[in-house]
Protein backbone atom coordinates (compact mmCIF):
# COMPACT_ATOMS: atom_id res chain seq x y z
CA UNK A 1 0.00 0.00 0.00
CA UNK A 2 2.79 2.41 0.99
CA UNK A 3 4.67 1.62 -2.20
CA UNK A 4 1.59 2.59 -4.20
CA UNK A 5 1.71 6.07 -2.64
CA UNK A 6 5.42 6.40 -3.37
CA UNK A 7 4.77 5.60 -7.04
CA UNK A 8 1.82 8.02 -7.07
CA UNK A 9 4.09 10.76 -5.66
CA UNK A 10 6.69 9.88 -8.32
CA UNK A 11 4.01 10.26 -11.01
CA UNK A 12 3.09 13.73 -9.67
CA UNK A 13 6.78 14.74 -9.57
CA UNK A 14 7.17 13.53 -13.14
CA UNK A 15 4.22 15.74 -14.13
CA UNK A 16 6.07 18.76 -12.69
CA UNK A 17 9.19 17.74 -14.61
CA UNK A 18 7.10 17.29 -17.76
CA UNK A 19 5.65 20.81 -17.39
CA UNK A 20 9.16 22.25 -16.90
CA UNK A 21 10.60 20.36 -19.89
CA UNK A 22 7.58 21.30 -22.01
CA UNK A 23 8.08 24.98 -21.16
CA UNK A 24 11.76 24.77 -22.10
CA UNK A 25 10.90 22.96 -25.34
CA UNK A 26 8.40 25.65 -26.31
CA UNK A 27 10.91 28.37 -25.42
CA UNK A 28 13.56 26.61 -27.50
CA UNK A 29 11.31 26.05 -30.51
CA UNK A 30 9.93 29.58 -30.51
CA UNK A 31 13.36 31.02 -29.74
CA UNK A 32 12.29 32.99 -26.68
CA UNK A 33 14.98 31.65 -24.36
CA UNK A 34 17.60 31.26 -27.02
CA UNK A 35 17.59 34.98 -27.70
CA UNK A 36 20.09 36.85 -25.53
CA UNK A 37 18.45 39.11 -22.97
CA UNK A 38 19.62 41.25 -20.11
CA UNK A 39 18.86 38.36 -17.73
CA UNK A 40 21.79 35.98 -17.98
CA UNK A 41 21.58 32.21 -17.64
CA UNK A 42 18.90 30.52 -19.70
CA UNK A 43 19.85 32.24 -22.93
CA UNK A 44 23.49 31.22 -22.47
CA UNK A 45 22.63 27.62 -21.62
CA UNK A 46 19.87 27.12 -24.20
CA UNK A 47 21.83 28.71 -27.02
CA UNK A 48 24.86 26.50 -26.33
CA UNK A 49 25.67 23.54 -28.56
CA UNK A 50 24.76 21.20 -25.68
CA UNK A 51 21.08 22.23 -25.87
CA UNK A 52 20.58 20.17 -29.01
CA UNK A 53 21.32 16.47 -29.51
CA UNK A 54 21.27 15.19 -33.10
CA UNK A 55 19.07 18.09 -34.14
CA UNK A 56 16.54 17.48 -31.36
CA UNK A 57 16.25 20.01 -28.52
CA UNK A 58 17.45 18.41 -25.27
CA UNK A 59 14.35 19.79 -23.52
CA UNK A 60 12.16 17.75 -25.89
CA UNK A 61 14.09 14.58 -25.01
CA UNK A 62 13.61 15.53 -21.34
CA UNK A 63 9.85 15.95 -21.87
CA UNK A 64 9.68 12.47 -23.45
CA UNK A 65 11.67 11.03 -20.51
CA UNK A 66 9.39 12.67 -17.94
CA UNK A 67 6.31 11.42 -19.78
CA UNK A 68 7.75 7.89 -19.72
CA UNK A 69 8.46 8.19 -15.99
CA UNK A 70 4.92 9.47 -15.39
CA UNK A 71 3.38 6.59 -17.33
CA UNK A 72 5.52 3.91 -15.66
CA UNK A 73 5.04 5.36 -12.15
CA UNK A 74 1.27 5.53 -12.66
CA UNK A 75 1.15 1.95 -13.94
CA UNK A 76 3.33 0.85 -11.00
CA UNK A 77 0.94 2.61 -8.62
CA UNK A 78 -1.91 0.63 -10.17
CA UNK A 79 -0.06 -2.63 -9.53
CA UNK A 80 1.74 -3.27 -12.83
CA UNK A 81 4.98 -4.83 -11.56
CA UNK A 82 6.91 -4.61 -14.81
CA UNK A 83 6.41 -0.84 -14.82
CA UNK A 84 8.16 -0.52 -11.44
CA UNK A 85 11.05 -2.62 -12.74
CA UNK A 86 11.48 -0.45 -15.86
CA UNK A 87 11.18 2.77 -13.88
CA UNK A 88 14.40 2.30 -11.88
CA UNK A 89 16.96 2.19 -14.73
CA UNK A 90 15.18 5.05 -16.51
CA UNK A 91 15.36 7.34 -13.45
CA UNK A 92 18.99 6.37 -12.77
CA UNK A 93 19.86 7.27 -16.39
CA UNK A 94 18.01 10.60 -16.08
CA UNK A 95 19.83 11.35 -12.83
CA UNK A 96 23.23 10.69 -14.44
CA UNK A 97 22.34 12.92 -17.41
CA UNK A 98 21.24 15.64 -14.94
CA UNK A 99 24.62 15.42 -13.17
CA UNK A 100 26.39 15.77 -16.52
CA UNK A 101 24.24 18.80 -17.42
CA UNK A 102 24.99 20.48 -14.08
CA UNK A 103 28.69 19.90 -14.73
CA UNK A 104 28.35 21.50 -18.20
CA UNK A 105 26.52 24.52 -16.79
CA UNK A 106 29.04 25.00 -13.98
CA UNK A 107 32.34 24.34 -15.73
CA UNK A 108 31.87 24.52 -19.49
CA UNK A 109 29.12 27.06 -20.24
CA UNK A 110 29.68 29.08 -17.07
CA UNK A 111 26.00 29.95 -16.62
CA UNK A 112 23.04 28.35 -14.87
CA UNK A 113 19.50 28.06 -16.16
CA UNK A 114 16.98 27.91 -13.30
CA UNK A 115 14.57 25.71 -15.27
CA UNK A 116 17.36 23.21 -15.92
CA UNK A 117 18.26 23.21 -12.22
CA UNK A 118 14.59 22.68 -11.32
CA UNK A 119 14.54 19.68 -13.66
CA UNK A 120 17.68 18.30 -11.99
CA UNK A 121 16.03 18.72 -8.56
CA UNK A 122 12.93 16.82 -9.77
CA UNK A 123 15.13 14.00 -11.09
CA UNK A 124 16.92 13.84 -7.73
CA UNK A 125 13.55 13.57 -5.92
CA UNK A 126 12.48 10.86 -8.37
CA UNK A 127 15.65 8.91 -7.57
CA UNK A 128 14.86 9.15 -3.85
CA UNK A 129 11.29 7.96 -4.54
CA UNK A 130 12.38 4.96 -6.58
CA UNK A 131 14.99 3.96 -3.97
CA UNK A 132 12.32 4.26 -1.26
CA UNK A 133 9.97 2.08 -3.30
CA UNK A 134 12.72 -0.56 -3.58
CA UNK A 135 13.32 -0.47 0.15
CA UNK A 136 9.61 -0.86 0.87
CA UNK A 137 9.46 -3.74 -1.59
CA UNK A 138 12.31 -5.51 0.25
CA UNK A 139 10.75 -4.98 3.66
CA UNK A 140 7.40 -6.26 2.34
CA UNK A 141 9.19 -9.39 1.06
CA UNK A 142 11.01 -10.01 4.34
CA UNK A 143 7.70 -9.76 6.26
CA UNK B 1 -38.99 -5.89 -17.85
CA UNK B 2 -35.60 -4.75 -19.18
CA UNK B 3 -35.04 -2.58 -16.11
CA UNK B 4 -35.78 -5.49 -13.81
CA UNK B 5 -33.33 -7.81 -15.60
CA UNK B 6 -30.61 -5.11 -15.60
CA UNK B 7 -31.07 -4.56 -11.87
CA UNK B 8 -30.84 -8.30 -11.41
CA UNK B 9 -27.57 -8.66 -13.33
CA UNK B 10 -25.84 -5.47 -12.15
CA UNK B 11 -24.58 -6.75 -8.76
CA UNK B 12 -22.96 -9.67 -10.56
CA UNK B 13 -21.24 -7.38 -13.06
CA UNK B 14 -20.04 -4.76 -10.57
CA UNK B 15 -16.88 -6.52 -9.28
CA UNK B 16 -15.78 -7.33 -12.83
CA UNK B 17 -16.54 -3.77 -13.95
CA UNK B 18 -14.53 -2.39 -11.04
CA UNK B 19 -11.54 -4.62 -11.86
CA UNK B 20 -11.79 -3.66 -15.52
CA UNK B 21 -11.94 0.06 -14.68
CA UNK B 22 -8.96 -0.30 -12.33
CA UNK B 23 -6.97 -1.89 -15.15
CA UNK B 24 -8.01 0.62 -17.77
CA UNK B 25 -7.94 3.79 -15.63
CA UNK B 26 -4.12 4.34 -15.68
CA UNK B 27 -4.10 4.08 -19.48
CA UNK B 28 -6.94 6.60 -19.70
CA UNK B 29 -4.98 9.00 -17.46
CA UNK B 30 -1.78 8.45 -19.50
CA UNK B 31 -3.65 9.16 -22.75
CA UNK B 32 -5.26 12.25 -21.21
CA UNK B 33 -1.86 13.59 -20.07
CA UNK B 34 -0.39 12.83 -23.50
CA UNK B 35 -3.27 14.68 -25.15
CA UNK B 36 -2.90 17.72 -22.87
CA UNK B 37 0.90 17.76 -23.40
CA UNK B 38 0.72 17.55 -27.19
CA UNK B 39 -2.19 20.01 -27.30
CA UNK B 40 -0.31 22.55 -25.17
CA UNK B 41 2.85 22.11 -27.25
CA UNK B 42 0.91 22.65 -30.47
CA UNK B 43 -0.98 25.68 -29.08
CA UNK B 44 2.15 27.38 -27.73
CA UNK B 45 4.30 26.79 -30.81
CA UNK B 46 1.65 27.43 -33.48
CA UNK B 47 2.72 29.97 -36.08
CA UNK B 48 1.43 33.47 -35.29
CA UNK B 49 0.22 35.50 -38.28
CA UNK B 50 2.82 38.09 -39.20
CA UNK B 51 0.38 40.99 -38.70
CA UNK B 52 0.15 40.27 -34.97
CA UNK B 53 3.92 40.48 -34.56
CA UNK B 54 4.13 43.82 -36.31
CA UNK B 55 5.99 46.49 -34.45
CA UNK B 56 5.56 49.17 -37.07
CA UNK B 57 3.26 49.24 -40.05
CA UNK B 58 4.49 48.24 -43.48
CA UNK B 59 6.40 51.10 -45.00
CA UNK B 60 7.32 51.76 -48.59
CA UNK B 61 10.93 51.74 -49.75
CA UNK B 62 12.75 55.00 -49.12
CA UNK B 63 13.15 57.36 -52.07
CA UNK B 64 15.74 56.52 -54.70
CA UNK B 65 17.39 59.91 -54.43
CA UNK B 66 19.19 58.99 -51.22
CA UNK B 67 20.56 55.74 -52.59
CA UNK B 68 24.27 55.08 -52.26
CA UNK B 69 26.15 53.08 -54.86
CA UNK B 70 24.39 49.79 -55.55
CA UNK B 71 25.55 46.98 -53.30
CA UNK B 72 28.12 49.18 -51.66
CA UNK B 73 29.33 48.60 -48.13
CA UNK B 74 28.73 51.90 -46.48
CA UNK B 75 29.65 52.71 -42.97
CA UNK B 76 29.12 55.43 -40.43
CA UNK B 77 31.79 57.93 -41.39
CA UNK B 78 31.42 57.52 -45.16
CA UNK B 79 27.76 56.90 -45.95
CA UNK B 80 25.41 59.71 -46.85
CA UNK B 81 22.62 60.16 -44.31
CA UNK B 82 20.28 57.23 -44.99
CA UNK B 83 16.54 57.19 -44.43
CA UNK B 84 15.44 55.61 -41.18
CA UNK B 85 14.55 51.96 -41.80
CA UNK B 86 11.51 51.59 -39.58
CA UNK B 87 8.90 54.27 -39.34
CA UNK B 88 8.47 54.07 -35.58
CA UNK B 89 10.73 54.75 -32.66
CA UNK B 90 13.33 57.42 -32.07
CA UNK B 91 16.19 57.70 -34.59
CA UNK B 92 19.36 55.77 -33.91
CA UNK B 93 22.94 56.85 -34.60
CA UNK B 94 23.23 58.71 -37.89
CA UNK B 95 24.58 57.93 -40.37
CA UNK B 96 23.74 54.29 -39.66
CA UNK B 97 25.83 51.33 -40.79
CA UNK B 98 24.12 50.11 -43.93
CA UNK B 99 24.66 47.58 -46.71
CA UNK B 100 22.76 47.83 -49.98
CA UNK B 101 20.99 50.69 -51.70
CA UNK B 102 18.22 52.77 -50.13
CA UNK B 103 15.99 51.80 -53.09
CA UNK B 104 16.02 48.14 -52.01
CA UNK B 105 12.44 46.85 -51.55
CA UNK B 106 13.42 44.82 -48.48
CA UNK B 107 15.00 46.48 -45.43
CA UNK B 108 16.47 44.56 -42.52
CA UNK B 109 17.34 46.46 -39.37
CA UNK B 110 19.23 44.28 -36.90
CA UNK B 111 19.80 45.10 -33.25
CA UNK B 112 22.80 43.02 -32.32
CA UNK B 113 25.33 42.30 -29.61
CA UNK B 114 28.74 41.01 -30.74
CA UNK B 115 29.07 38.74 -27.69
CA UNK B 116 25.61 37.17 -28.02
CA UNK B 117 25.88 33.58 -29.37
CA UNK B 118 22.61 33.62 -31.37
CA UNK B 119 23.76 36.89 -33.01
CA UNK B 120 26.92 35.02 -34.01
CA UNK B 121 24.76 32.24 -35.45
CA UNK B 122 22.62 34.79 -37.32
CA UNK B 123 25.65 36.54 -38.84
CA UNK B 124 26.40 33.94 -41.61
CA UNK B 125 22.67 33.68 -42.40
CA UNK B 126 22.45 37.44 -42.95
CA UNK B 127 25.67 37.37 -45.00
CA UNK B 128 24.10 34.69 -47.17
CA UNK B 129 20.94 36.78 -47.62
CA UNK B 130 23.09 39.77 -48.57
CA UNK B 131 24.87 37.70 -51.23
CA UNK B 132 21.66 36.15 -52.56
CA UNK B 133 19.50 39.27 -52.74
CA UNK B 134 22.19 41.83 -53.55
CA UNK B 135 20.69 45.24 -54.34
CA UNK B 136 17.17 44.11 -53.46
CA UNK B 137 18.07 43.94 -49.76
CA UNK B 138 19.25 46.74 -47.50
CA UNK B 139 20.76 45.85 -44.13
CA UNK B 140 21.20 48.22 -41.21
CA UNK B 141 23.09 47.22 -38.08
CA UNK B 142 22.29 48.82 -34.73
CA UNK B 143 24.36 48.40 -31.59
CA UNK B 144 22.52 46.78 -28.70
CA UNK B 145 25.22 45.56 -26.27
CA UNK B 146 23.66 43.64 -23.39
CA UNK B 147 25.51 45.08 -20.45
CA UNK B 148 26.27 43.68 -17.86
CA UNK B 149 25.18 40.21 -19.07
CA UNK B 150 27.94 40.19 -21.67
CA UNK B 151 31.10 41.63 -20.13
CA UNK B 152 32.86 42.39 -23.43
CA UNK B 153 29.80 43.47 -25.45
CA UNK B 154 30.40 47.18 -24.94
CA UNK B 155 34.11 46.89 -25.79
CA UNK B 156 33.20 44.99 -28.96
CA UNK B 157 30.54 47.54 -29.95
CA UNK B 158 33.07 50.34 -29.36
CA UNK B 159 35.65 48.51 -31.50
CA UNK B 160 33.17 48.14 -34.36
CA UNK B 161 32.14 51.80 -34.11
CA UNK B 162 35.78 52.94 -33.96
CA UNK B 163 36.54 50.89 -37.09
CA UNK B 164 33.45 52.49 -38.66
CA UNK B 165 35.00 55.91 -38.10
CA UNK B 166 37.74 54.79 -40.49
CA UNK B 167 35.20 53.33 -42.92
CA UNK B 168 35.73 49.68 -41.95
CA UNK B 169 32.70 48.94 -39.78
CA UNK B 170 31.53 45.87 -41.71
CA UNK B 171 35.02 44.38 -41.83
CA UNK B 172 35.33 44.66 -38.04
CA UNK B 173 31.71 43.47 -37.64
CA UNK B 174 32.55 40.30 -39.58
CA UNK B 175 35.77 39.63 -37.62
CA UNK B 176 34.05 40.13 -34.26
CA UNK B 177 31.31 37.64 -35.09
CA UNK B 178 33.57 35.11 -36.81
CA UNK B 179 35.97 35.02 -33.86
CA UNK B 180 33.35 35.50 -31.13
CA UNK B 181 34.12 32.19 -29.42
CA UNK B 182 37.81 33.05 -29.23
CA UNK B 183 37.56 36.50 -27.61
CA UNK B 184 34.46 36.20 -25.45
CA UNK B 185 36.25 33.96 -22.94
CA UNK B 186 39.31 36.21 -22.65
CA UNK B 187 39.94 38.52 -19.70
CA UNK B 188 41.25 41.48 -21.71
CA UNK B 189 39.87 41.79 -25.22
CA UNK B 190 41.45 45.14 -26.13
CA UNK B 191 44.70 43.72 -27.60
CA UNK B 192 42.66 41.17 -29.59
CA UNK B 193 40.52 43.93 -31.10
CA UNK B 194 43.66 45.96 -31.85
CA UNK B 195 44.91 42.91 -33.74
CA UNK B 196 41.68 42.89 -35.76
CA UNK B 197 42.12 46.62 -36.47
CA UNK B 198 45.59 45.89 -37.82
CA UNK B 199 44.22 42.98 -39.85
CA UNK B 200 41.63 45.16 -41.62
CA UNK B 201 44.25 47.79 -42.32
CA UNK B 202 43.13 50.77 -40.26
CA UNK B 203 45.23 53.17 -38.20
CA UNK B 204 45.52 51.31 -34.88
CA UNK B 205 46.50 54.37 -32.85
CA UNK B 206 43.49 56.29 -34.11
CA UNK B 207 41.33 53.19 -33.50
CA UNK B 208 42.49 53.12 -29.85
CA UNK B 209 41.63 56.82 -29.41
CA UNK B 210 38.29 56.57 -31.23
CA UNK B 211 36.94 53.59 -29.29
CA UNK B 212 37.28 55.60 -26.07
CA UNK B 213 35.76 58.72 -27.62
CA UNK B 214 32.44 60.37 -26.82
CA UNK B 215 31.39 60.03 -30.46
CA UNK B 216 31.52 56.26 -30.23
CA UNK B 217 29.74 56.19 -26.84
CA UNK B 218 27.06 58.51 -28.19
CA UNK B 219 26.47 56.33 -31.26
CA UNK B 220 26.05 53.22 -29.12
CA UNK B 221 23.75 55.12 -26.77
CA UNK B 222 21.58 56.39 -29.65
CA UNK B 223 21.25 52.93 -31.21
CA UNK B 224 20.30 51.50 -27.81
CA UNK B 225 17.77 54.29 -27.33
CA UNK B 226 16.22 53.50 -30.69
CA UNK B 227 16.09 49.80 -29.77
CA UNK B 228 14.33 50.56 -26.50
CA UNK B 229 11.84 52.81 -28.27
CA UNK B 230 10.99 49.91 -30.60
CA UNK B 231 10.56 47.51 -27.69
CA UNK B 232 13.77 45.55 -28.29
CA UNK B 233 14.47 43.36 -25.26
CA UNK B 234 16.97 40.86 -26.55
CA UNK B 235 19.38 40.17 -29.36
CA UNK B 236 19.28 39.54 -32.20
CA UNK B 237 16.06 41.47 -32.83
CA UNK B 238 15.40 42.01 -36.50
CA UNK B 239 12.88 44.21 -38.25
CA UNK B 240 12.01 43.54 -41.87
CA UNK B 241 10.43 46.63 -43.45
CA UNK B 242 9.52 47.85 -39.99
CA UNK B 243 7.99 44.59 -38.76
CA UNK B 244 9.68 42.37 -36.22
CA UNK B 245 10.75 39.00 -37.61
CA UNK B 246 9.95 36.07 -35.26
CA UNK B 247 13.17 34.71 -33.79
CA UNK B 248 12.68 31.19 -35.16
CA UNK B 249 12.63 32.60 -38.70
CA UNK B 250 16.03 34.20 -38.14
CA UNK B 251 17.81 30.96 -37.38
CA UNK B 252 16.66 29.25 -40.58
CA UNK B 253 17.94 30.77 -43.83
CA UNK B 254 15.10 29.21 -45.82
CA UNK B 255 12.44 30.91 -43.65
CA UNK B 256 14.15 34.29 -43.74
CA UNK B 257 14.59 33.96 -47.51
CA UNK B 258 10.82 33.42 -47.92
CA UNK B 259 10.04 36.50 -45.80
CA UNK B 260 12.46 38.71 -47.73
CA UNK B 261 11.19 37.42 -51.08
CA UNK B 262 7.61 38.13 -49.97
CA UNK B 263 8.54 41.77 -49.28
CA UNK B 264 10.26 42.06 -52.66
CA UNK B 265 7.26 40.52 -54.45
CA UNK B 266 4.84 42.77 -52.62
CA UNK B 267 6.88 45.86 -53.54
CA UNK B 268 6.95 44.72 -57.21
CA UNK B 269 3.15 44.34 -57.21
CA UNK B 270 2.69 47.84 -55.84
CA UNK B 271 4.72 49.36 -58.68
Amino acid sequence: MKRTWVYAAAALLALLGLADALYLTVEHVTGQSVQCTIIAGCSEVLSSSYAVVAGIPLAMIGAAAYFSVFSLALLAAFGYRIAGTLLTPLIIAMFLVSLWLIYLQAFVIGAFCQFCLFSAAITFCLLIAVLLAHRLHRSEKSV
Amino acid sequence: MVATSFAHWLPLWLPQLETLMKRILPFIIILAVLGVTLGSAWYLTRPIPSSSTAVGSQQPAPPASSSPTSGSRSSGAQAPTPQPVANRGVPGAEPAHVLGPATAPAHIEEFGDFECPPCGMFHPILEQMHKEFGDRLRITFREFPLVPTHKHALAAASAAEAAGMQGKFWEMHALLYEHQKEWKTQFDVRPIFEGYAQQIGIDVERFKRDRASDTVSQRIFLDGKRGHSLGVQGTPTVFLNGREVPFQSLMAAEQLRVLIQREIDSAAKQK
